[in-house]
């Protein structure tokens, strides 16, 4: 799969300061296109910084970012959005009192007309605009749960979780990213509700022709189970790269996960 | 202005068209306003006011009220004509009555006022505890050029809000540098300023304040009142009346569709999550500076209208009490709902001119009041529903 | 200028930078323990302020006329008031809100500002206009020229600065110090290693609010009158000058608080014509200082945690 080609997205010596924390340590990565990528490793060791650096929240203090062969390090979180790179959040971050539709529009910002006029005065061309958008983002949640994108007007704050995580991820795809990043989907879900989520990823990525996917999971079995290659990280280094096998076989990522235990 | 799309489409699709619960509220409430304000006894007007407040408290308890607002929500339009017929009928029956028709136009232009800070806090976050300055910029601006130029006193509305606008991308810089909280000290720091700047200031009348001309529209002298046939004469406030209103449906249309719309969205999501927000591409600051400018401008036409309905002006009507009154109208209504706030700005404006008994200590019962609410309604009297992009939108 | 009329100057700015600081001092405690901003804090001054003066007449109708006892009994009777007052507002109106958006409790407590301002003006006789207030100290000066050092500025700068020192102590040396600056660094923590937050929180509510209290008595004291509106103006520049310090941060506070002082008194000496924009210049500066450094002068920007 990761072949010869040009990698997707690469970090290059990327270093990540907060005061005297090292949160990530010279990190060299690559993903490459058509990637299930598993991003590992014990609690604290960088790998939610790795995706707000890359996402542009926080700015690299060193090193290098590189997403389909343009420099993106330290742009705005705006610019790395419309250059194609969506994500979801370790903790939840929907808009609650708002609709499920409005929130997946939310993610839907640069496919959308925001004028003035175009939103106050030209309300017929609103309108199809509009529709089309909801057929869209029928389409998109019916993937997940078929009667979920029935109540696509329900509240989110009034939903459970696992269909809040359905939400987030729709909220991600909906602009067609090339790269999507997703911090620790199952997080406070049952075994039961992390496989339903798990199919609907593989469903997902089956669907987008060419869509990357770069995962955060503690649950090994899920790891194992969709990602065709997976990066350890411990202390914001890299201790490991290869598929989940070769990982899970390696020393050092016993030790790191050991020393955690 | 129907927003009615073509039927049957994925979006629209008409269910419950049942215009009886709008003409049933409008003439409800249209009878109330008329009873409240022909009753000058202050025990009637307290029994009535009481009334009200159970009747509506019943009705809530009964889930009444939430089948009342979701019928209307499917014809707000109606609603609006409406509402827009219950004031000319005020107008008409209150005709000669110079008290009353000024308290309309005062309640009027204050729902526009609100509507502007509705823009900047409920949809945005923004709050702006210098409402009431914003106001006084729109008044000041109306009596120093109706005063010394000869502009044309639409234009001069239209300056009033420019210079409302003009004067808050002042306070934009550290209004957008800072994070909620903080630009709300901005704000206040913003009122103080202002209302002192005026007391000290010469050029601007002083303490005293100024006097601003009337409005005069293309000929038509608005302090003069309207004399139709040989004996049925209107208080000139009734001229007042019309234009407020007239202004008010222009602004209310505005922010209603404002809200359902992409805007209204992103506005939304600005202020529920800037993080967020900002990884989907969202610009914080176009939003901020939109939702802010917006929202000072209707502020600034209406205090410039305001000012030329007063006829004279001081410091004194701009103070960092009355933009807290503004502040808790919109906390009152029920944030980021337009129509709730219809109903805040009535009760507080109507009840303490009607109610002389509590003038006085009304800063003390509106400032005791919002923090009843925030304690134990925070989401205002009348919630803001989901968003429905167009009456009756449907995703099915 | 001669030397006597910059001692003047100096002096006066060290008594407005003793009164500022000691509010700013409150916000930071309010802040670093719950990272609220209580807005009533000046208006909890104006109140104090007036406890004392009721106190004051109180003492006077019932025959007690020795300024030592007047002094000390106005500052424990209004210091100890302020204090309760403040848990009470805690208690009632900041914790409950603990988990709603921090504006919540701006607007509560700005809402609960006007409710104590507004009660002043309308239910303390006469509260509508400005009271006189009694100069209890002594006010022998020694004469160095056209300057006068008073004795009553000096034992109000030294009483002040006392107390800070005494917050200061207590903060660093005391049990009660370090279960403050527990629950400041992080709650959790502190709740697992035994502390009882709200009480914390209460008390450290009331501290800063006896604090509010003294600063109200040192401005009744110093300017000889007191009226409803005082708190407002104090309010928003202690405030701002807690925020120049770096919201949080004791010592950022005390800074902040004298060179807010400082600014106004430079500005009152190089723009004697604009006097009467002295209190404009005061809010256009904390304008300015919102727009040049929003999170203070001191402390360095965390980033928010995703
Ligand atoms: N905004 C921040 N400010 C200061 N330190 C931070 C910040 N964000 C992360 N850190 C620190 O950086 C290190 C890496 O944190 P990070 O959240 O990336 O770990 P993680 O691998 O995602 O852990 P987990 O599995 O618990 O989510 C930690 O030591 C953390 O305390
Ligand atoms: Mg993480």
């Amino acid at each position: 799969m990761s072949g010869d080609a040009a990698p997707l997205l690469t970090a290059r010596c990327l270093s990540k300061l907060f005061g005297g924390v090292v949160a990530l340590d010279s990190l060299d990565l690559d993903v490459f296109g058509d990637d299930i990528l598993g991003l590992i490793g014990p609690n604290g060791s960088g790998k939610t910084t790795f995706f707000n650096v890359v996402t542009g929240i926080y700015p690299a203090s060193e090193g290098e970012i590189r997403f389909d062969g343009r420099d993106i390090t330290n742009l705005s979180t705006q610019a790395i959005y419309r250059s194609g790179i969506a994500r979801t959040f370790q903790r939840s971050r929907l808009s609650l009192p708002l609709s499920i539709f409005d929130n997946i529009m939310i993610g839907n910002h640069k496919r959308l007309n925001h004028g003035l006029w175009f939103n106050l005065v030209r309300r017929r061309a609103f309108q199809a605009e509009l529709e089309e958008n909801v057929a869209t983002a029928r389409e998109l949640v019916r993937i997940f749960d078929a009667p979920l994108s029935e109540r696509l007007l329900d509240p989110v704050g009034g939903i459970p979780m696992i269909d809040r995580r359905r939400v987030e991820i729709c909220r991600s795809l909906i602009s067609k990213p090339r790269l999507l990043l997703l911090d620790e989907p199952s997080a406070g879900m049952t075994g039961e509700e992390t496989r339903l989520l798990m199919d609907d990823i593989l469903e997902v990525k089956s669907r987008f022709r060419d869509l990357t996917i770069i995962i955060v999971e503690h649950e090994m079995g899920v790891i194992e189970r969709i990602t065709n290659r997976c990066v350890v990280l411990n202390f914001g280094q890299k201790i490991a790269e290869g598929t989940y096998r070769e990982v899970a076989a390696d020393r050092q990522v016993q030790e790191a996960y050991l020393g955690m235990e | 202005m129907s927003e009615r799309g073509p039927a049957n489409t994925a979006a629209t699709v008409p269910h419950t068209r049942n215009p009886l619960p709008a003409l049933a509220v409008a003439a409800l409430a249209t009878a109330f306003l008329i009873t409240l304000l022909l009753v000058e006894s202050q025990v009637g007007i307290a029994a009535l006011i009481a009334g009200a407040a159970i009747a509506t408290i019943a009705a809530a308890r009964q889930g009444l009220l939430t089948r009342i607002t979701a019928g209307l929500a499917t014809r707000e339009d109606l609603l609006g004509a409406l509402c827009v017929a219950g004031v000319l009928v005020v107008t008409v029956f209150f005709h000669e009555d110079h008290f009353v028709l000024l308290m309309v136009a005062t309640l009027i232009l204050f729902v526009v006022a609100t509507l502007g800070l509705n823009i900047q806090f409920g949809y945005t976050g923004l709050i702006n505890f210098a409402g009431s300055s914003f106001l006084g910029v729109g008044s000041y601006t109306a009596a120093v050029l109706t005063m010394h130029t000869a502009l044309p006193h639409l234009l001069v509305l239209l300056m009033g809000g420019v210079m409302a606008a003009a004067i808050g991308s002042l306070l934009l810089l550290p209004v957008l540098r800072t994070r909620g909280h903080y630009s709300a000290v901005v704000t206040i720091a913003f009122a103080l300023l202002f209302k002192t700047f005026l007391e000290v200031n010469d050029i601007l009348g002083g303490p005293q304040g100024l006097a601003v001309a009337g409005m005069d529209l293309f000929g038509w002298s608005f302090n003069d009142n309207i004399v139709i046939g040989d004996d049925f004469e209107l208080s000139f406030y009734a001229n007042y009346v019309l234009l407020s209103l007239a202004i008010l449906v222009v602004a209310f249309i505005f922010v209603r569709r404002l809200d359902r719309s992409w805007i209204g969205l992103n506005l939304d999501a600005v202020r529920l999550d800037e993080t967020a927000a900002a990884c989907f591409g969202l610009n914080i600051l176009r939003w901020k500076i939109t939702a802010f400018t917006l929202g000072n401008f209707l502020i600034g036409v209406a205090g410039a209208l305001y000012g030329m309905m007063l006829g004279f002006i001081a410091p004194a009507n701009f103070t960092f009490g009355d933009s807290l009154i503004l502040v808790s109208i919109v906390l009152l209504g029920g944030l980021g709902n337009a129509w709730g706030l219809v109903v805040a700005t009535a009760i507080v404006v109507i009840i303490p001119e009607k109610l002389q008994a509590i003038q006085e200590y009304r800063f003390l019962l509106y400032a005791s009041m919002v923090i009843l609410i925030l304690l134990f309604r925070p989401q205002g009297l009348i919630p803001r529903p989901l968003r429905t992009y167009f009456p009756g939108f449907r995703t099915r | 200028m001669d030397v006597g009329l910059f001692a003047q100057y100096v002096m006066n700015g060290l008594m407005l930078g003793m009164m500022y600081a000691l509010v700013a001092v409150g916000f930071t405690l309010f802040f670093g323990v719950l990272d609220v901003i209580k807005f009533s804090h000046g208006d909890v001054l104006t109140v104090g302020a007036f406890t004392a003066l009721a106190t004051y007449l109180g003492l006077s109708a019932a025959g007690v006329n020795s300024p030592v006892v007047q002094v000390l009994a106005i500052v424990i009777v209004a210091g100890c008031s302020m204090a309760l007052l403040g848990a009470l507002i805690a208690r009632v109106l900041v914790l409950p809100l603990k988990n709603a958006p921090a504006l919540n409790t701006l607007l509560i407590t700005l809402m609960l500002g006007t409710v104590l301002r507004e009660s002043v003006r309308l239910f303390y006789p006469e509260g509508a206009n400005p009271k006189p207030f009694p100069s209890l100290l002594p006010s022998d000066a020694l004469v160095l020229g056209n300057f006068n050092l008073r004795l009553d500025s000096v034992l109000m700068l030294a009483a002040g600065a006392a107390v800070i020192v005494g917050v200061q102590l207590l903060l660093n040396r005391t049990k009660l110090g370090l279960a403050i600056r527990a629950v400041a660094q992080d709650e959790e923590t502190a709740k697992t290693m035994g502390i009882n937050f709200t009480l914390v929180v209460l008390i450290t509510f009331g501290i800063g609010s006896a604090l509010a209290a003294i600063a109200g008595i040192m401005n009744g004291l110093y300017y000889n009158e007191i009226n409803f509106g005082m708190g407002l103006l104090l309010g928003a520049i202690g405030f701002s000058a807690a925020i120049v310090g770096g919201l949080g941060n004791i010592y950022g506070a005390i800074i902040g608080g004298f060179l807010f002082a400082m600014l106004q008194t430079i500005g009152a000496v190089a723009l004697p014509f604009a006097s009467a924009y002295k209190d404009v210049f005061a809010f256009g500066a904390i304008i300015l200082i919102m727009a040049w450094r929003p999170t203070g002068l001191i402390q360095e920007k965390i980033s928010e945690r995703v």
